[in-house]
């Protein structure tokens, strides 16, 4: 029962003209950024500092390196759309009041939109993930994957840090999407759910910036991206990996939630 | 209804947990309770400190840093605030140091002959070969940036350094990186005009080796200056972590190459050339040691601009019956360096290097 649920949440979700269209765009930027290291040549050396130092010849980084840029911006603006579309897109539409006086439990209805939420995100990311390999091995060429530490990984576990990294940010990118689910259950308008998850995505960052407010910052979860680059350490230092996933989960709790909280007391 | 009231209640549990989380993961991570440990005489601790052999270990250096330098866009490690670094030992001096910055990260690694140092911002590797006539290699920068990153060979240089200068008693204990460990706490005599009030270092109550160092300054409780493990593991590493080849893509350079390169490219290092061209002179004992030197007027004429600039963002003009000056103030230590080239810079405060500066030749 609750599987067909989720299926056909997917289904739906994957029916929607922007859902493709978007999909589509996530999948040009590792090709856009692959072919950009690549036309920048030997000389320039890489890109941007950072990881991007290290794409010249490396290109099984490309996909953690999009990936990693992606995060602060795109990814959850992806998720934002999802979940607006999810309960305050269907709020407008009217189909919402048909799905509150059905049958099935309310938080159901919510663990629904949150699978297919959580689906087409894992989906998303790994769709990038495939196409930066195939990419940044096109243009980028690669013998093995080359990560900050120096050291040189086979491709086995090269395809396994890939691997990791796209869950780490499937998790995040849920986490963002459960908080703007919850601000979806609270208004009728998606365009509202868009820009309240991403000015506080974009507030958070600036607040990171500034040293005289240190003491906020290990509660926001922006925080935590930056440290998620020590996939491509050597060997992995999984502290800063696992706070940050602790801090998304704590993000992922609140907004579900609050979502959940709101759904109930909700009058049809 | 009731249903309703206990999955609102439930849902209202989650939000609840989520916030506590956020709280609990801001929180530093409590020191825990000290350990009980035997009696040791500081005499003995002391001892044991500067004979302990460290065997092989890996583990997590975090260094805290509030020892108000200015914070220099050109050299970010040395600013206020926390950082950190990875470090691991054979015990018999091969070595490696992860020491990550932002999103780049320097690699040292020592492989026995030959020291390689990695750095993920210009993909460049800098290999220095032990000499054949058996002399150290030209490691100057990366050993002693991995040294420095090492606290427990840090702690055993200030022991040995300050000891016959220093009240030396045993203060507690203390866990650090879940070690049990005595608080060896190093107090500059009352003859020692310094900056420094005391030096707490923590010894683990097992191997005899430091594990975390402290600086405290006069005026202040909490430390200027902190180095110590937040993780540590003792025994045998992974022999794999004390090779290194240099990656496919990597240029590979010589130090003696990459400064001559570098020299015109960054200030500091051109200012440390004009400060390492003499030889240092050594005034006074202990922790009020000063430090002397006078920069050729060549030298002195051929600092690039922008190292003069950061000169005097930095410096604080002054003058006295020596002549006059820049000084440069930090919690733990003074430099003063006059107009015509002469140069001292001490853990004391700026009216001994005015006492001082009329020696250095």
């Amino acid at each position: 029962m609750i599987t067909r649920q989720f299926g056909s949440e997917v289904r739906w979700m994957l029916r929607r003209p922007r859902t493709l269209i978007g999909l589509f765009g996530l999948v040009l930027v590792p090709i856009v950024i692959s072919f950009g290291i690549w036309t920048a040549g030997e000389d320039e050396g890489g890109g941007p500092p950072g990881l991007g130092a290290i794409l010249q010849g490396n290109g099984m980084v490309v996909p953690i390196f999009t990936l990693f840029l992606s995060l602060n911006l795109l990814l959850p603006l992806v998720a934002s759309i999802w979940a607006a579309d999810g309960l305050a897109g269907e709020a407008q539409h009217g189909t919402l009041r048909g799905l509150l006086v059905a049958p099935v439990s309310r938080v159901r209805l919510l663990f629904v939109k949150l699978f297919g939420l959580a689906a087409m995100s894992l989906f998303a990311v790994t769709l990038m993930a495939v196409v930066g390999i195939i990419a940044g091995t096109a243009f980028l060429g690669t013998d093995g994957m080359m990560t900050l530490s120096g050291t040189t990984l086979d491709t086995g576990e090269g395809l396994l840090r890939i691997a990791l990294f796209v869950v780490l940010v499937t998790f995040q990118m849920v986490s963002i999407g459960a908080v703007a689910l919850a601000v979806s259950a609270a208004t009728e308008h998606p365009l509202v759910v868009q820009a309240a998850t991403m000015t506080t995505i974009i507030v958070f960052q600036v607040l990171g910036q500034f040293s005289s407010l240190d003491w906020l910052h290990p509660f926001l979860i922006t925080t935590g991206f930056p440290g998620l680059i020590d996939v491509m350490r050597d060997p992995v230092p999984l502290d800063q990996i696992w706070d940050s996933t602790l801090l998304a989960g704590c993000y992922l709790l609140i907004g579900t939630g609050l979502a959940a909280m709101r759904l109930i007391t909700k009058d049809n | 209804m009731n249903n309703r009231k206990v999955t609102l209640a439930a849902a209202a549990a989650g939000v609840v947990a989520g916030a506590a989380g956020l709280g609990l993961l801001a929180m530093p991570a409590g020191a825990g309770q000290p350990p009980t440990l035997p009696d040791v005489s500081a005499e003995s601790l002391v001892e044991q400190v500067l004979t302990s052999e460290p065997g092989a270990f890996g583990g997590t250096v975090q260094v805290d840093n509030k020892l108000g330098l200015p914070s220099i866009a050109e050299i970010p490690q040395l600013a206020d605030g926390k950082h950190s670094a990875r470090i691991w030992t054979d015990g018999n001096g091969r070595f490696r140091a992860a020491l990550p910055n932002g999103q780049s990260e320097q690699t040292v690694v020592h492989d026995g002959k030959t020291t390689w140092s990695w750095n993920s911002a210009d993909n460049e590797v800098t290999k220095a070969e032990r000499k054949p006539d058996g002399s150290k290699p030209d490691e100057r920068k990366p050993d002693a940036k991995a040294e420095a990153a090492n606290p427990a060979e840090a702690a055993k240089q200030v022991v040995g350094l300050t000891k016959e200068f220093s009240d030396i008693s045993v203060d507690g204990t203390a866990r650090v990186a879940n070690r049990a460990a005595y608080e060896l706490v190093l107090t500059p005599k009352a003859s020692e005009k310094t900056l420094i009030r005391e030096v707490r270092i923590a010894v683990d109550s097992e191997l005899k080796m430091p594990l975390r160092v402290a600086v405290l300054t006069n005026g202040t409780s909490e430390p200027a200056g902190m180095v110590g493990f937040s993780e540590i593991n003792v025994g045998p590493q992974d022999p794999k972590l004390f090779e290194f080849t240099p990656p496919a893509q990597a240029k590979v350079t010589t130090p003696e190459a990459k400064e001559e390169r570098d020299r015109d490219r960054s200030p500091e290092l051109g200012l440390e050339q004009a400060l390492q061209g003499e030889n240092p002179q050594v005034f006074g004992t202990g922790w009020d040691t000063v430090v002397g030197a006078r920069i050729p007027a060549e030298a002195m004429s051929q600092v690039p601009a922008e190292a003069q600039g950061l000169v005097d963002r930095f410096t604080k003009k002054v003058s006295g019956s020596w002549g006059s000056g820049k000084v440069f103030t930090t919690k733990v230590a003074t430099v003063l360096i006059a107009d015509d080239g002469r140069v001292v810079a001490g853990a004391v405060p700026e009216q001994v290097l005015f006492d001082t500066i009329g020696q250095v030749k």
